[in-house]
């Protein structure tokens, strides 16, 4: 169990992360889901006494990240945003020298567990090659690869997909998952809605150095009123009042950003001619209309007022 | 931890043998005018200068780790090691250690050399002549990553480095007699780590002796330069190195 409370870092007089509390349950996969410079790096490398914290106090399985530092390392792995791979050894090496460092492993062991990894990932060919001289996208699989051959108790995964293709997503996420089945507890920061969503049983919002929101996806989504999104884009939104669609009793809340209007609302079937009606009326082009479900990516919207991508 | 520091050295292999050869040339021409010019009754300056040259290189290749170190910190790549289950004490002898380990292999052929043409007095003289050495290497080892953690510039880190070499190489005993310094060198230099070494090394290989005060200042010298290098090195990096 890893225990955040009113957690902050202050890096000269910037809150990098500010009041942070939330607990992790052991074997739960929680995603921190915000936009880049929202505070998921800082907080991660806090846990894994890389920074100190500057306020509050940040436990994992009991021990103290300041005062038990060595206890809590020998529980969490991290694979960092950008790789920290020493770029003369090759994917092999890199991944046996950690096993060496992390495990007690023999050499028989780590030799197996590196093929193991190195093969599921597609890295088999490339095991010898130098990692300076490897793609962006290969690279953040070699520093993915540490954790997944290490199977630390606690694994952290730093934006694990970033730069990587659609296949080798799957193919991350599967093994992400295979870990916690296995009994790691996984935390995995992302500002990919769809990496949040499809591997997190929890996620946990980040935005601007604070937790926002933290539930399952589907308890997020349950958050915003009506259920329902009507996205509408207008030809024209600078006249755009929100007040204008606000007085509909099944509208609960109206967003805009720049042409694109937002209408949570429930019975968007039923409404929906009306809300057409009442904008050409006052001399709207809608340019066009789409009803949806409320995802994730319209949760962050109303926690955080901002979109992700 | 060590281990990884030194194997960095046998990464790159024709480091060692370009600067070995750089320096048995150096040795041999410049030693041999020299030792023409400087005559002094009872010492022999091209052994002199021949015990002195290995400590001088050993100083300053010690400083490398320093740089070694900075690079990591800039690249991201000391936040990972900080996250492996080795406690912070361990990780910064470790690095000395393999720093002065590192320094030790790269001078060892340079060494043997010398000590023959010292015609050292027996076994144990090579050891104990390698002792004063390694802590020496140790130390500066110490003081290198002691600066590498404490200045925040790469230009104005190795501008320092660069300095500090400068003054615990040239302002010593290695390379010349305290007689022939100007004063203000010669206020300093009985008082460098770097004279220690040289002085200790040479009684040890010219007639087996042990100086011992200039080991035990040796050994003062390593404990305040890890001790300094520790502390300023979690300080900074937990405080957040690069901003
Ligand atoms: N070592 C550091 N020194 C100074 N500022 C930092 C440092 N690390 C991060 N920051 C700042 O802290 C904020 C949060 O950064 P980060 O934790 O990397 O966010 P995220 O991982 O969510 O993108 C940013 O404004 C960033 O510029
Ligand atoms: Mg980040």
């Amino acid at each position: 169990m890893i225990t955040f409370d009113n957690a902050g870092k202050r890096f000269g007089n910037l809150d990098a992360v500010k009041d942070f509390s939330i607990t992790i349950k052991d074997g739960e996969i929680l995603g921190l889901l915000g936009p880049n410079g929202a505070g998921k790096t800082t907080l991660m490398l806090m846990m894994g006494t890389v920074y100190r914290p500057t306020s509050g106090t940040i436990s994992v399985n009991g021990y103290d990240v300041v005062k038990q530092p060595n206890e809590v390392r020998k529980l969490i792995g991290i694979a960092f945003q950008d790789p920290r791979v020493d770029g003369i050894l090759s994917a092999s090496d890199v991944l046996n020298w950690h096993l060496k460092m992390t495990t007690l492993f023999d050499k028989v062991e780590r030799r197996r567990r590196v093929e193991d990894v190195l093969k599921s990932l597609d890295l088999w060919e490339a095991r010898k090659k130098r990692t300076w001289l490897m793609s962006g996208g290969m690279k953040k699989k070699v520093e993915d690869a540490k954790i997944l051959v290490q199977r630390p108790s606690i694994a952290v995964f730093d934006e694990p997909t970033a730069f990587l293709d659609v296949p080798s997503r799957l193919l991350v996420w599967k093994m992400i998952r295979q870990l916690r089945d296995e009994g790691s507890t996984v935390i995995v920061a992302t500002n990919m809605m769809d990496e949040a969503e499809r591997l997190s049983e929890r996620v946990a919002i980040v935005n601007k150095g604070r937790l926002v929101a933290s539930e399952t996806p589907e308890q997020l989504k349950g958050t915003v009123k009506g259920g329902e999104v009507l996205e509408l884009t207008l030809n024209d939104g600078s006249e755009f009042k929100a007040d204008l669609l606000r007085e509909f009793p099944e509208v609960h809340d109206v967003k805009q950003q720049d042409n694109k209007i937002m209408v949570f609302l429930n019975s968007g079937t039923l409404l929906l001619p009306k809300i057409v009606d009442t904008l050409s009326t006052r001399g709207f082009k809608i340019e066009s209309v789409r009803l949806k479900e409320v995802s994730l990516e319209d949760v962050f919207l109303t926690y955080t007022g901002q979109r992700l991508e | 931890m060590a281990l990884r520091d030194v194997s960095v050295l046998f990464r790159t292999p024709w480091i060692i043998i370009t600067r070995g050869l750089a320096f048995v040339i150096q040795l041999f021409v410049f030693a041999y005018l020299i030792s023409g010019l400087i005559l002094v009754p009872g010492l022999n300056f091209f052994q002199y200068y021949a015990v002195g040259s290995v400590v001088a290189t050993i100083a300053s290749i010690s400083f490398v780790i320093g740089y070694d170190i900075f690079e990591e910190a800039e690249e991201g790549v000391l936040d990972y090691l900080l996250t492996l289950p080795i406690s912070r004490r361990q990780f910064i002898i470790g690095r000395a250690l393999g720093g002065a380990l590192r320094a030790i292999i790269y001078i060892i052929p340079m060494f043997l050399v010398v000590a023959f043409i010292e015609g050292f007095a027996q076994p144990l003289s090579i050891l104990s002549a390698l002792l004063s050495l390694f802590l020496l290497a140790f130390g500066v080892t110490g003081m290198s990553i002691t600066v590498a953690v404490s200045v925040k510039s790469a230009n104005r880190f190795d501008v320092v480095l660069a300095l500090l070499e400068l003054a615990v190489s040239r302002g010593s005993t290695a390379l010349y007699p305290i007689a022939f310094m100007p004063l203000y060198v010669s206020v300093f230099a009985p008082f460098s780590p770097v004279s220690f070494a040289a002085d200790s090394a040479r009684a040890s290989l010219v007639g087996f002796s042990l100086d011992l005060p200039a080991i035990a200042g040796l050994v003062a010298f390593v404990v305040v330069f890890l001790g300094l290098g520790a502390a300023f090195y979690f300080r900074r990096l937990e405080g957040g190195i690069y901003s």
